[in-house]
């Protein structure tokens, strides 16, 4: 199993090569070169930290090409995590209006805070359905470390599992080989780390 | 290290606490670590940042890190270990324009405001460098000073509980608890699940913190959360397989 972390300067990668070093995959890359993306058997797209500075780099990078390549046109499975699920949606409003990558009809926008405690920070349960092959062997309602200012919204069907915090946002999404999770399965305890086995073993 | 109104004793670094407890089994009885480095002189943040990234490989859950971090390099170390949050203190007071620029950078969710305060008479003090200093803003002026500067989540600590094992400060926390809307942490005083149960009714306490459960009491941790997810707290669980 070779799983390439797409790099393009941003995000928490050391907890989740842990994560992935501890599921036992062998062979793990951090790199935004074609030819090694090209290569592995599943794609990571992680990220913290602002949309807008996160799509700069990876145009500077040629990522937005490369992912579009191997994965929208070749069908190679891809996770995004967090900052990175949100990069696969068409846009965001974080620090002014930027198109993302487009994998995905989701649009960010930022949690009004009218009630709420922003950033939504914490464990909290999704509403999941069984169809989902991610949560397989996972309770219907788990729960999972979110740490995030901006939430995706969707009005098209991209097969997506919610979580509420004020209204309902997408936590997770499974279109066709692209797949998103807005919460950190790495710091999710055993909830993620079987999710990732999931995300591993079934796509 | 466990304090005792910031009378440290010490009972051991992290590779002591693998040792005797394996962190692991620990660690899968929390939702988050906070670890703080107390040493009181010649901290060092290289020493600091290999103790984070050993944790990192044996703990899946958010790690907040700080103690004695001045500049960018201190915490973009921790960030580069494995840190997903950094715990600032003296800064937030001394250096906001770095503040801002670490937020800037790393986002409001990653950085974690730690308070000291202690209760003089009718005042509720505020104090930096590692309790020893006290600051010219009274807790609330602080705590909508910290708002301001956008920090992520509020770690507050009472620096006469710390340490003690009696319960938190509950008079305070009731006082303050509604004045900021960003989440908050209280510190300072847990000795049993039941001080977390008293904690956690306040609806503006997001999370409750403990030393003393963790570094003295065997299996207390794993016990007091079994507990509190029997009497119907709401924690996250995760009793699946893998």
């Amino acid at each position: 199993m070779k799983i390439v972390i797409a790099d393009y300067g941003m995000g928490n990668i050391k907890s989740i090569v842990s994560a992935l070093n501890y599921l036992g995959v062998d062979d793990i890359v951090v790199s935004a070169d074609y030819e090694t993306l090209k290569s592995a058997d599943k794609i990571i797209l992680p990220g913290v930290g602002s949309f807008r500075k996160a799509m700069i780099q990876i145009k500077e990078n040629n990522l937005d090409k490369y992912l579009e390549d191997i994965v929208v046109k070749n069908g190679k499975p891809l996770i995004g995590i967090c900052l990175g699920m949100q990069l696969l949606g068409t846009s965001s409003t974080e620090d002014g209006f930027t198109n993302g990558l487009g994998f995905v009809n989701g649009h960010c926008i930022k949690f009004d805070n009218t009630d709420l405690k922003v950033p939504h920070v914490g464990f909290n349960q999704l509403k999941t359905d069984s169809k989902f092959k991610l949560y397989d062997g996972l309770p219907a309602e788990a729960d999972f470390y979110f740490t995030h200012s901006y939430k995706m919204v969707s009005e098209h069907q991209i097969n997506q599992s919610y979580c509420a915090y004020g209204s309902d946002f997408i936590a997770s999404f499974e279109y066709h080989n692209i797949v998103g999770v807005q919460f950190h399965p790495e710091l999710s305890q055993k909830n993620g780390l079987r999710l990732l086995k999931n995300f591993i073993e079934k796509f | 290290m466990q304090s005792r109104n910031f009378r440290l004793q010490k009972v051991g670094n992290l590779n002591w606490l693998e040792k005797n407890y394996k962190f692991q089994n620990i660690a899968f009885s929390l939702d988050e670590l906070v670890v703080l480095n107390a040493t009181r002189n010649n901290k060092s943040i290289i020493d600091f940042a290999k103790t984070i990234g050993n944790l990192v490989n044996d703990a899946f859950i958010p790690i907040a890190a700080g103690g004695g971090i001045r500049s960018m390099g201190d915490a973009e170390l921790l960030f580069n270990s494995g840190a997903d949050k950094i715990v600032l203190n003296t800064v937030l007071y001394e250096n906001p324009k770095l503040v801002e620029l670490l937020i800037k950078r790393y986002g409001s969710q990653s950085i974690v405001a730690s308070i000291d305060y202690k209760k003089n008479d009718e005042n509720f003090d505020v104090y930096i460098n590692d309790g020893s200093v006290k600051i010219d803003l009274g807790l609330e002026q602080y705590l909508h000073y910290l708002e301001k500067l956008e920090v992520g989540e509020i770690y507050l600590n009472s620096i006469e509980k710390d340490g003690t094992g009696f319960g938190y400060d509950f008079d305070t926390i009731e006082k303050f608890e509604s004045k900021i809307k960003i989440p908050l942490i209280i510190a300072g005083g847990a000795g049993n699940e039941s001080h977390f149960m008293d904690g956690l009714k306040y609806k503006n306490v997001s999370a409750v913190a403990t030393a003393n459960l963790f570094n003295f009491i065997g299996d207390g941790l794993p016990k007091a959360r079994k507990k509190l997810i029997e009497s119907g707290e709401n924690l996250a669980n995760w009793n699946v397989d893998n």
